[in-house]
């Protein structure tokens, strides 16, 4: 029995061999197919809203069935990953951008002859290709704009923050109205690797080499921008001993109309309908670069799976058919991935926050998180690491930056 | 192995067999003839194979096929490579394997005498004639059954160094408390605490149900002898309650080594990897890192320790463990 | 030794003995508080719309509401998940209490050579982590047509080495002697085991209902990865299923955790009346 195990273990391997030497053989253009599609974008309460985007393309396309699985979201990795080792994997799958690398680098996912590029914001789409051929297709996205408290500016006379807002700006803001006594603070960023990429970019700075395999923030523009994270911990934002990091801390003393300025991304905009608080958005400022965080879902077709063409088929729709676009708009489910600027104009409309044209001129600069074949949340766990240590006081920026740039040279060469 | 090799052992081959399980020479009659032994052999089989057949496919079977991934590179994506010890060699040579060893080491040497005193304690206080003990035995059981999830959201809310309810009741008593779960010196004390909190009740239900195999007599004749409640505690009670002592003692040590839950959902290893455990790295290794063949082999390390506390206890246990 | 105790020790407390007692349940009465406090705070946290986390929540909730809770039973398939785990913890747990009793028995009742042997490597299945055991099963399982059934998430359950230890040890403490008698009067192992050993370790048996119940009420990993038509989902995958990828309602989640402790605690109780039960009742001295 063991030895059965044995081969049966290392099968998976040929197996994977076998899987990512093979092309699909084109299937029969009207035979009947099913393809499975496991998802985590619908967990979580838009269940019912994709069976309505499903049942439209199978309207579409009566020959294609579309068998979904959807998976929690904080587990659908490790069932992923299991399935890959396997070879058990669904014909079409959910992907977040940071793993794009990897899985493309490891021949994971099957190159997509996408039939309507130009549907796509391009920054989108060309951030899930490699060499100029689409590996993934965005399916939706969100991006990280500055929320405000109107009443605390005007409390403190302040104007209220624009587009054009730069860190001198902010900060200003803040150390006046932040009032530790009242329990009334200025500002609130997390200090993560995903704010950090950021505002290195704000700062003219970037985070890896070009040839990927260095990091490149261990610079006099790498320091500062650390320290603009850094040092707002205890002056215009809470300490994490007073409870900074905790999870919904943030939004709640927003909330709660005790937070002036809060860094965090659109998706909180329902958490705030109820809120006493007179709230706005605006862009992040910058320190001379425009540069928004945005975060985006994939959909991804398995280069093993027998029906490529129909998986590409329903990968193109789930992304870009109009169906999509209005239920997504119509549920509040995050924003589609498409360029027709026209046929997003509802979700203006949509209430609070009034200046939602925010969350797209945010999109004139974007930075989108460096991502390496190997090593990726190795690398994100000790920027983010390394940076709270310098945050607790227990490292200075100086020394974080030079270890993490060590520690993360090291991972990326492999070690 | 052939069916008549398993056979009884006779008692004066095997003295420390003899010791801990005095009489069973007497229930079973030496074997003579061959389809006797045959007859017992079977009897053995059908007592232990239903539980061997399941353990032996689902467990021993995945154990060997993880020792074949601890001989390989692997990222689960790609194909494996065979790299003989490399990643065995690596974790040796690694300093900070040693560092997440000590981190085990020092939740298991924190947790597990809170957790066995007051589990005792409290198997003793309500197996007394305490009113409405049913229903507190119930309420002690409750946090066995929450999920982590909710008992560290709660125990970082207690023990948030600014506004948690545990520093400010300190400083009442003019004690500036520590920094907790936020202070590299202090997560994993905060850890085991929570830890030792929640699996009070395990302990607790294991020693009752232990307690009830003690027979009354004994209490009646220690108390015939003037016998206090101490010592009747020390004297009678705690060395009937060995067996079970035994069996507290050495679950809590193997599951002890594979902490996880609780580190991950109070800590995630932090800060700074200070409460960073051997099963915790075992996941990020496989599921985040992309490096199973490395957990692999992190694991049979965690093995080869384990086994050997282990052993060392169940050969320990002679000199402790009275099974009345 | 209790329940007699009680009846014997009542009428003859003297004054310190009396102090002893209203301390003694002083403290285990403050103790319980602090077991239940954070139980109290989920509940009034899932009735809490809107709940916060990070302030200790109001004694008397502001607005409270049932809704998550309706949420969970007419938008989530808590009903459903629910029937299913229950289902797979029952068939676990009598499987389990078949496989450790009998495993228990041989390695108290039927020496052999190696048996100490054969014990180590019972215990040693324990020994490591099901995190990297995961993906040598899941191949296994997919090798043997298991995938997405009941069976293949049951199967790796159906032996514990925790039960087998927990009911080797009980069955080495019931007296010799009765087996003796039993093997007097004609009885062979199968009959001693049945009538003799099963009704003497019913605290035991009883603990290990509450614990392999346990085990597979709460169980995650292996579920998740084995079981994904949402018909054949479990209790914690849709719990976990509760977290959204930015942002989670907790009401909802800890009305989930409510709904998810309450026929645990059922199990619980009922277990709880056998494991006190004890020797008293089973006829022997």
């Amino acid at each position: 029995m063991n030895r059965k195990i044995m081969a049966v273990v290392g099968l998976t391997g040929v197996a994977a061999l076998v899987m990512t030497g093979c092309s699909a053989t084109p299937a029969e253009p009207d035979a009947p197919v099913t393809i499975t599609y496991t998802n985590f974008i619908s967990n979580d309460g838009n269940e019912a809203n994709l069976a309505k985007i499903v049942d439209a393309f199978e309207k579409a396309n009566p020959n294609i069935t579309v068998d979904v699985t959807t998976l929690p979201y904080s587990d659908y990795g490790t069932a992923l990953q299991t399935d890959l080792a396997a070879g058990t994997v669904s014909d079409v799958f959910d992907i977040e951008y940071a793993n794009y690398a990897s899985y493309q680098a490891n021949g994971v996912l099957a190159p997509l002859k996408v039939s309507n590029p130009s549907a796509y914001r391009q920054s989108l789409l060309e951030a899930y290709s490699t060499d100029g051929t689409s590996y993934a297709l965005p399916s939706s996205f969100s991006d990280v704009v500055l929320y405000y408290n109107k009443d605390l500016f005007d409390a403190a006379g302040v104007s209220y923050p624009t587009n054009d807002w730069t860190w001198a700006d902010e900060k200003a803001a803040a150390l006046k109205i932040t009032d530790q006594a009242a329990g009334i603070w200025g500002d609130h960023q997390p200090v993560s690797f995903y704010e950090y990429y950021k505002v290195l970019a704000q700062n003219g700075g970037k985070f890896l080499n070009d040839d990927g395999k260095t990091v490149a923030f261990n610079t006099p523009a790498g320091i500062e921008a650390a320290k603009w994270l850094v040092e707002k911990s205890g002056t215009t934002m809470p300490t994490i001993e007073q409870g900074q990091g905790t999870p919904d801390f943030d939004t709640n003393l927003f909330k709660d109309g005790k937070l002036a300025m809060l860094h965090t991304g659109i998706w909180v905009f329902g958490a705030f309908t109820d809120s006493p608080a007179n709230w706005d958005i605006a862009v992040e400022p910058s320190n001379g670069t425009k540069a928004s965080a945005v975060f985006s879902n994939a959909i991804g077709v398995s280069a093993n799976s027998k029906h490529i063409e129909a998986a590409t088929k329903w990968a193109e729709f789930m992304t870009s058919s109009d169906t999509m676009v209005q239920v997504r708009l119509d549920s509040g489910w995050e924003l589609p991935p498409i360029s027709d600027d026209a046929k997003l104009a509802t979700y203006l409309d949509k209430g609070a926050p009034a200046n939602r044209q925010a969350v797209f001129d945010a999109l004139d600069g974007i930075a989108l998180p460096p991502v390496v074949a190997n090593g990726q949340s190795e690398m994100q766990d000790i920027m983010t690491e390394e940076l709270v240590e310098a945050q607790a006081g227990r490292k200075t920026v100086e020394e974080a930056l030079a270890s993490a740039e060590k520690r993360i040279n090291a991972v990326l060469a492999g070690q | 192995m052939t069916l008549s090799a398993i056979q009884p052992i006779r008692s004066d081959q095997d003295p420390a067999e003899r010791n801990s399980r005095p009489g069973h020479s007497r229930a079973t009659a030496p074997l003579r003839t061959r389809s006797q032994k045959t007859k017992y052999a079977l009897t053995v089989l059908a007592f232990l194979l239903p539980s061997a057949i399941p353990l032996a496919l689902f467990t021993l079977g995945p154990m060997i096929g993880a020792a074949w991934i601890s001989l390989t590179k692997w990222n689960l994506l790609a194909p494996q490579q065979f790299i003989g010890l490399d990643n065995y060699s690596k974790l040796l040579t690694d300093p900070r394997t040693g560092e997440i060893f000590l981190h085990t080491v020092y939740y298991i040497a924190g947790y597990l005498p809170l957790v066995y005193v007051g589990g005792l304690a409290l198997a003793l206080a309500l197996n007394t004639a305490l009113k409405g003990r049913s229903f507190l035995r119930g309420v002690y059981f409750l946090p066995v059954i929450t999920s982590w999830i909710v008992v560290a959201l709660v125990w970082r809310w207690l023990l948030n160094p600014s506004s948690g309810a545990v520093n400010s009741v300190l400083g009442w008593f003019g004690i500036e408390g520590p920094g907790w779960w936020t202070d590299p010196n202090w997560a994993m004390p905060s850890i085991i605490l929570a830890s030792a909190w929640k699996d009070l009740g395990f302990v607790m239900v294991i020693l009752l149900a232990g307690l009830q195999s003690i027979s009354p007599d004994l209490y009646d004749a220690a108390k015939v002898d003037g016998a206090g409640w101490w010592r009747r505690t020390f004297s009678v009670t705690i060395p009937l309650l060995s067996p079970s002592t035994f069996f507290v003692l050495i679950i809590s040590l193997i599951n002890g080594f594979q902490v996880f839950d609780q580190v991950y959902a109070m800590t995630s290893g932090g800060p700074a990897g200070a409460s960073q455990v051997v099963v915790q790295q075992i996941y990020d290794l496989t599921f985040r890192y992309g490096k199973a063949g490395e957990a692999s082999a992190l694991s049979w390390l965690l093995f080869i320790v384990v086994l050997a506390v282990t052993v060392i206890q169940i050969r320990g246990q002679k000199r402790w463990v009275n099974y009345g | 030794m209790a329940e007699r105790a009680v009846i014997h020790d009542r009428p003859r407390l003297t004054p310190r003995q009396l102090a002893g007692a209203i301390i003694l349940h002083a403290i285990v009465i403050a103790g319980a508080a602090i077991m239940f406090f954070p139980f109290l705070w989920t509940i009034i946290t899932s009735i809490t719309p809107d709940a916060s986390l990070t302030v200790a929540p109001a004694i008397i909730p502001q607005n409270p509401s049932l809704g998550a809770y309706e949420q969970l039973f007419t938008e989530r398939p808590f009903g459903l998940v629910i029937v299913n785990s229950f289902v797979l913890a029952a068939i676990t747990t009598a499987v389990q209490l078949f496989t450790s009793s009998t495993a228990g028995y041989a390695f108290s009742r039927l020496p052999f050579r190696g048996r100490g042997i054969v014990f180590a490597v019972y215990l040693a299945t324990m020994m490591i982590p099901l995190q990297v055991l995961i993906v040598p099963l899941f191949v296994e399982m997919k090798s043997f047509g298991l995938l997405n059934t009941y069976l293949g998430a049951l199967l790796p359950t159906f032996a514990s080495a925790f039960g087998i230890f927990l009911l080797r040890q009980a069955i080495n403490q019931v007296p010799h002697e009765l087996d003796e008698a039993a093997t007097i009067d004609g009885a062979g192992h199968f009959r001693i085991f049945a009538f003799i050993i099963l009704p003497n370790i019913k605290p035991a048996l009883a603990t290990l209902v509450v614990f392999a119940f346990m085990g597979s009420w709460n169980s995650f990993l292996w579920p998740l990865i084995v079981l994904r038509s949402p018909e054949l989902q479990t209790l914690p995958i849709a719990l976990a299923g509760l977290q959204g990828q930015y942002i989670s309602d907790w009401d909802v989640i800890m009305a989930g955790s409510v709904v998810s402790v309450i026929p645990m605690l059922a199990i619980y109780i009922f277990a709880q009346k056998y494991i006190i039960q004890g020797v008293a009742s089973s006829g022997i001295k």
